[in-house]
């Protein structure tokens, strides 16, 4: 019980992390972090399949992908971001409430899927599921993540050249 | 047999990338091209292939689980020859042996993903493909890292981002229903349970991630600046396979095979369709920019293939297939054409290019059978897949859709004809007495593309029933 | 399978040739003219190995009984032939003439070119492929004529709106009889006339004798005359397009639709060749060009292949057929003497002719004796044919018969005026140094003579060997054409007008005093020379008539257009316009905007998928 508190606490840390920090290359390796330890939690709820996809999509792909893009945006000064940020609240002060109304709204409605939903799957080793089952998608990951690589070496290293 | 496709362009590049770099480095054109050979000569002749006991070794601990049919195989057919088109405009235009040896290492890697889009079976795995032909998009798009194709990768990745969130929602809500991700599993647990709000919003998610990628209207924003800002053979290889393959097939063989043709799914396709052919049509007519032109013109033909996807019934899916097929041979021509007019004058720009024909006679000629063969004139290729669909429309008493679709063709003519004689025809400007034709390396994708528009055109009957009815003979499996 | 193979190079050689001289040969006149005759050459050898067997060339193509199909039998193998002789010899002709003029590369060109598609016509067995090759040979003759002198161009678009109208026709013609019989293939179609299926005979019999140039059909042929390379004319009007039309005329009547003595048809093809005979000769009589006299006459031995092939019994068939091949013989040779005359004199304005025989013996021997066999002299060839062709007429009908022997009086008329026009008389001074024309211009000249009188005197050669097995036993009914016509009473007329024609001509020679005006009396009589005026005027030429009355038409359609257009080019551009720029609009480039966009297509989506 006590790792699970711990997990959990990490977990919670992690994300507040990724939300709070202002470099948005650390706030995509947060994520990363992030959905890393939600996998570990959804090892331990015996929900391998799951955990495997959230590994693979959000530590992996996603990612690549977000840090790929940060790399082509250059950095703001300290006086650019507190613009930024405040700008960015004059934008969006509604955007709580109606988060918050919606939330409400969805709550009355009952959306719940009427669907039998799947027995909760047996036991599966986590190595059983990434070889036997996922094969194909473990190799694309490592070729997604190949293609990362070069997307990096070839679009950034010369920046860092010149 | 085909799991050599994914596995053979994987080992060149982990070969590629072993020590001796120099050497790789001037291997890579060849490696690459062998590559692409490989694959066409697996899919036109499939007895010549001698390795494919030898291959048993891996299949004892690789477990695969490919199933490849025809529409696979006509999808196969066409990733290898654009990319043979792309790899030979990159060589023509670029010299420098360490930005080809780049250049082959990524399109190895989309050649993987694609081959992988086509031959899956399993839900997340297609998600996995796409996401690397993504990716591998994404690196070329800002090749030539300068403002403009920085911007349009960005657009790009953005888009296909959300699109990537979206597919997964989706994905994750038909985990809930089935709890698989395999396509018939999925396709069977849909039949089953009753029809609900979460399998309805999943279906909705997944063909909207498909029309992003796919680029059809209203979600085509990334497509046009993508297309235009990329390079030369980027847009060959974009145009040409990779956002039908993503997009078109994608939505194709989700329909067919996961989600069923229902009626209002149908009726979805065909609205979506019609309006990405008319206002493709009509953005294309107000272009002028060479490539930007063609970007549009490519939004307006798939939309015709989704149009014929949207019959629902074989013959539609037999022409869209058809149509995507074609679509790839006559825009990878325009786009490989595009890149000689950008190589000899330098710009895109149709107001600062005249007369073209007569220094470039080649280009304009192979142009001319391209843009007929998009308009829809016989007996080129075209014609006959938009005949197919139309038919495939009116068989199916969409006759609205099909007249609608008749009428767009006519604007089809209408700016291809007008981009041949702005760019083309008309008198020569004095300031271009020095431009030629382009090389060999350009002429030689050109004309092996204009003969095979020409060829499937002629020998149309041969072709319909050897490989397109087949093709759309998949209805449902 | 070789015999197949051979059959494909009928088609296949000359247009490699073609194309080789177009593409490789460009700059070699030479080489061009070897390419020509080697080609012909080898295309005559391939038509005598092919001659008397039957063969079957197959090969499926759109679906739908259109289909790639050849046939070869005893009638096409003869045309076949037919259509290789002369072209060999009109290429050994050219090569002579035409040295030194400009356009020799497109004329070899084109020439090889008709030699294909003339070969594709007769062999095809499928009306799709037969139209494909007619077609081409339309596009050929426009060029030929095109390259001609600085009025060549016009007289090409004249031919060219004249024949691919009626090509048109016969479009229509082969697309109604594809579906009245339900197949397209030739060797299958057997039709009952009536209702719609006259239609079609008729719309295919316009295709078929517009090629052969009759009436009313003929007007760019005298123009051609005059502008056209002379080659051409002694190629397409005088031999390929009277064998190639009359060749398709005999299919329509004999194979394809069942024509018989009763139907309104046949009348109104032995019209139609009654009038092309009187018409053009009287026209022919009064021309004092020698080419252009010629090329009138052209059209006047078709009315005589319509008229015996409308008459629709055996004798009218076979003189008709017969008189197509001797036609085509005597008209190319006396077209090869007046490009003789024109290649040495520079002209062939009859009034600055006169008194050359002595200077060219060889080509005034072979003159007379094409002359003699057009104006149908026994024992020369035209004389045979044009009796089976009179017994013919006379089997339906006086007036027709009447009509025929007229022709004749006035062809004999008209050939004493050219013949002692151009040869005999008084020699001009600037044709003194007149000399004798090379050898290979003479041999096609004396070959083709020596035709004639072969033709003529062992007339059972062609008449049974070759025009026999087209009609089949059945069809003859046992007759036997061959030899000195049974029917004396015939012979005796034909030598009393010959006789008068020739009197005629010792009397008006006399009266006028040279031999140019000898038809002066009949181009000036009373009724007569009214009509001529206006004919010389065209104003019976159904182009002009036609093209005024288009005028007309095409005013009307102008303000009709007008109207039209401004929906078209205003309005409907204007809309479209303003769509697009509205769509430019709203691509500003904002990636943000494009999310929004996608974003409210999901919402759409969503909400048209749960509903």
């Amino acid at each position: 019980m006590s790792v699970d508190i711990i997990i959990l606490f990490t977990f919670i840390m992690a994300a507040l992390w990724t939300v709070m920090t202002r470099s948005l290359l650390r706030s995509a390796i947060g994520l990363a972090l992030t959905s890393a330890i939600l996998s570990i939690i959804m090892f331990r709820l015996n929900s391998p399949l799951a955990a495997v996809f959230e590994l693979s999509v959000c530590s992996g792909l996603i990612s690549v992908l977000f840090i790929s893009t940060i790399s082509l945006t250059h950095p703001l000064t300290q006086k650019e971001v507190l613009e930024h940020m405040r700008e960015r609240l004059a934008r969006f002060w509604l955007l709580p409430f109606i988060v918050i109304v919606l939330g409400i709204t969805l709550s009355l409605i009952d959306i719940r899927p009427v669907i039998k939903l799947p027995l909760p799957e047996t036991v599966k080793d986590v190595r059983v599921v990434l070889w036997n089952l996922r094969q194909v998608d473990v190799m694309g990951q490592i070729i997604i993540l190949l293609t990362g690589v070069f997307g990096v070496v070839i679009l950034f290293k010369e920046r860092v050249k010149k | 047999m085909y799991s050599s496709l994914i596995l053979l362009p994987f080992l060149s590049v982990i070969a590629l990338n072993l020590p001796f770099r120099n050497l790789m480095k001037k291997l890579a054109f060849v490696v690459c091209l062998l590559v692409l050979l490989v694959q066409i000569s697996l899919i036109v002749c499939p007895s010549i292939c001698i390795w494919s006991n030898d291959l048993d070794i891996f299949g004892s601990f690789l477990q695969f689980n490919f199933a490849v049919d025809n529409l696979s195989r006509v999808m196969l057919f066409c990733i290898g020859i654009v990319l043979l088109a792309a790899l030979f405009v990159q060589r023509y235009i670029i010299d420098d042996e360490e930005r080809i040896f780049n250049f082959v290492n990524v399109l190895l890697l989309i050649l993987i993903g694609m081959d992988g889009i086509v031959m899956v079976r399993d839900i997340f795995s297609l998600y996995i493909f796409l996401e690397i032909t993504a990716v591998g998009s994404f690196i070329l798009i800002g090749f030539n890292k300068d403002v403009d194709a920085f911007e349009a990768a960005f657009k790009y990745i953005i888009l296909s981002v959300v699109a990537t969130v979206l597919m997964l929602s989706s994905i994750a809500l038909l985990l809930i229903v089935s709890g698989s991700t395999s396509f018939s599993s999925i396709s069977d647990a849909l039949k089953t349970s009753p029809d609900s709000l979460l399998i309805s919003s999943a279906v909705a998610i997944f063909l909207c991630a498909c029309f992003i990628k796919a680029g059809l209207i209203p979600f085509h924003g990334w497509l046009a600046d993508t297309y235009s800002a990329a390079p030369a053979a980027v847009s060959v290889l974009l145009a040409g396979i990779v956002t039908k393959t993503v997009g078109a097939y994608t939505l194709i063989r989700i329909v067919n095979s996961v989600f069923g043709f229902e009626s209002s799914i149908n009726s979805l396709l065909l609205v979506i369709g019609i309006i990405s052919i008319v206002i493709g049509a009509l953005a294309a007519l107000g272009q002028r920019d060479f490539k930007r032109m063609l970007a549009y013109s490519s939004i307006s033909q798939v939309g015709y293939i989704i149009l014929g996807l949207g019959c629902g019934t074989t013959l539609g899916l037999a022409g869209a297939v058809f149509h995507l097929f074609n679509h790839s041979i006559f825009k990878t021509l325009l786009f490989v054409n595009s890149a000689a007019v950008e190589l000899e004058t330098g710009t895109t720009d149709m107001n600062g290019l005249s007369g073209l024909s007569k220094k470039m006679p080649f280009t304009a000629m192979t142009s001319v059978v391209a843009s007929l063969s998009a308009a829809g004139i016989p007996p080129l290729s075209g014609f006959w897949s938009k005949l197919i669909i139309i038919m495939a429309l009116w068989m199916s008493g969409f006759y609205v859709y099909a007249v609608i679709a008749i009428l767009a063709s006519v604007l089809t003519l209408a700016y291809f004809l007008s981009l041949q004689r702005m760019v083309f025809f008309g008198r020569l400007k004095e300031d271009s007495a020095n431009i030629k034709e382009a090389g060999l390396g350009l002429m030689f994708p050109a004309l092996i593309l204009a003969l095979i528009i020409v060829a499937v055109g002629l020998f149309f009957p041969f072709i319909i029933n050897t490989f397109i009815l087949p093709a759309g003979n998949i209805l449902g499996g | 399978m070789i015999d197949k193979l051979l059959l494909l190079l009928l088609i296949i050689l000359p247009l490699i040739a073609a194309v080789k001289i177009l593409i490789i040969f460009r700059k070699f006149p030479k080489l061009t003219e070897a390419a020509a005759l080697s080609a012909t050459l080898l295309n005559l050898l391939l038509a005598i190995i092919l001659f008397k067997s039957e063969i079957r060339f197959f090969a499926p193509w759109l679906g739908w009984g259109l289909d790639f199909s050849l046939r070869l039998y005893h009638f096409s193998a003869f045309i076949i032939l037919a259509i290789a002789g002369f072209s060999f010899l009109i290429a050994l002709y050219s090569v002579v003439f035409m040295r030194g003029k400009p356009c020799l590369n497109q004329f070899y060109v084109y020439f090889l070119l008709t030699l294909a598609f003339a070969n594709g016509v007769v062999l095809s067995d499928n009306l799709l492929i037969l139209l494909f090759f007619w077609e081409g040979l339309l596009l050929t003759l426009f060029g030929m004529i095109a390259i001609g002198n600085k009025n060549a161009f016009q007289v090409a678009t004249k031919a060219f709106i004249i024949v691919g109208i009626t090509d048109l026709c016969m479009m229509i013609g082969i697309a109604l009889t594809g579906y009245l019989s339900g197949t397209m293939a030739i060797s299958q179609i057997n039709l009952p006339l009536g209702g719609l299926a006259s239609l079609a005979f008729i719309l295919l019999i316009i295709g078929a004798i517009s090629k052969s140039g009759s009436m009313p059909f003929h007007s760019w042929i005298p123009d051609a005359a005059m502008d056209a390379p002379l080659p051409f004319m002694a190629l397409i009007p005088a031999a390929f397009e009277k064998l190639l039309g009359i060749y398709f005329l005999t299919r329509i009547c004999l194979d394809m639709f069942r024509l018989n003595v009763n139907s309104w048809l046949s009348i109104l093809l032995m019209i139609v060749g009654a009038v092309t005979i009187i018409l053009a000769v009287m026209m022919a009589l009064i021309q004092k060009n020698y080419k252009r006299l010629l090329s009138y006459h052209a059209i006047s031995q078709v009315g005589y292949m319509i008229l015996g092939i409308g008459t629709a019994v055996p004798a009218g068939i076979v003189g008709g057929l017969f008189h197509m091949i001797n036609n085509a013989l005597y008209k190319s040779c006396l077209f090869l003497t007046g490009g003789a005359v024109e290649k040495q004199t520079g002209t062939t304005n009859l009034e600055e002719l006169g008194g050359i025989g002595s200077k060219m013996p060889v080509t005034f021997i072979c003159f007379i004796i094409t002359a003699l066999s057009i104006s149908g002299v026994p024992p020369f060839n035209g004389f045979f044919s044009k009796e089976l062709v009179y017994d013919g007429a006379l089997q339906r009908g006086n007036i027709f018969y009447i009509i025929a022997v007229l022709g004749s009086f006035f062809t004999a008329a008209s050939f004493l005026k050219l013949g002692h026009a151009a040869f005999l008389g008084k020699l001009q001074e600037k044709n003194n140094n007149v000399r004798e024309v090379s050898f290979s211009m003479l041999l096609p000249m004396i070959v083709i003579a020596l035709l004639c009188i072969v033709f003529g005197v062992f007339n059972y050669l062609p008449l049974n060997k070759l025009i026999g097995p087209i009609l089949g036993e059945s069809r003859l009914g046992g007759h036997n054409f061959s030899g000195f016509p049974v029917n004396m009473k015939l012979v005796v007329v034909s030598v009393v007008v010959l006789i008068a024609a020739l009197l005629n001509h010792i009397f008006a020679v006399r009266v006028k005093g040279s031999a140019i005006k000898a038809s002066d009396h009949i181009h000036h009589a009373p009724v007569l020379s009214a009509i001529y005026d206006r004919a010389e005027k065209r104003f019976f030429d159904p182009y002009d008539i036609g093209m005024n009355i288009t005028r007309k038409i095409s005013k009307v359609a102008f303000l009709c257009d007008k109207a039209i257009d401004w929906i078209y080019n205003v309005l409907i551009v204007k809309l479209t316009f303003a769509f697009t720029n509205e769509i430019k609009r709203l691509h500003n480039g904002s990636y943000s905007m494009y999310l929004v966009w996608s974003l409210l297509g999901l919402f759409l989506v969503a909400a048209f998928l749960v509903h």
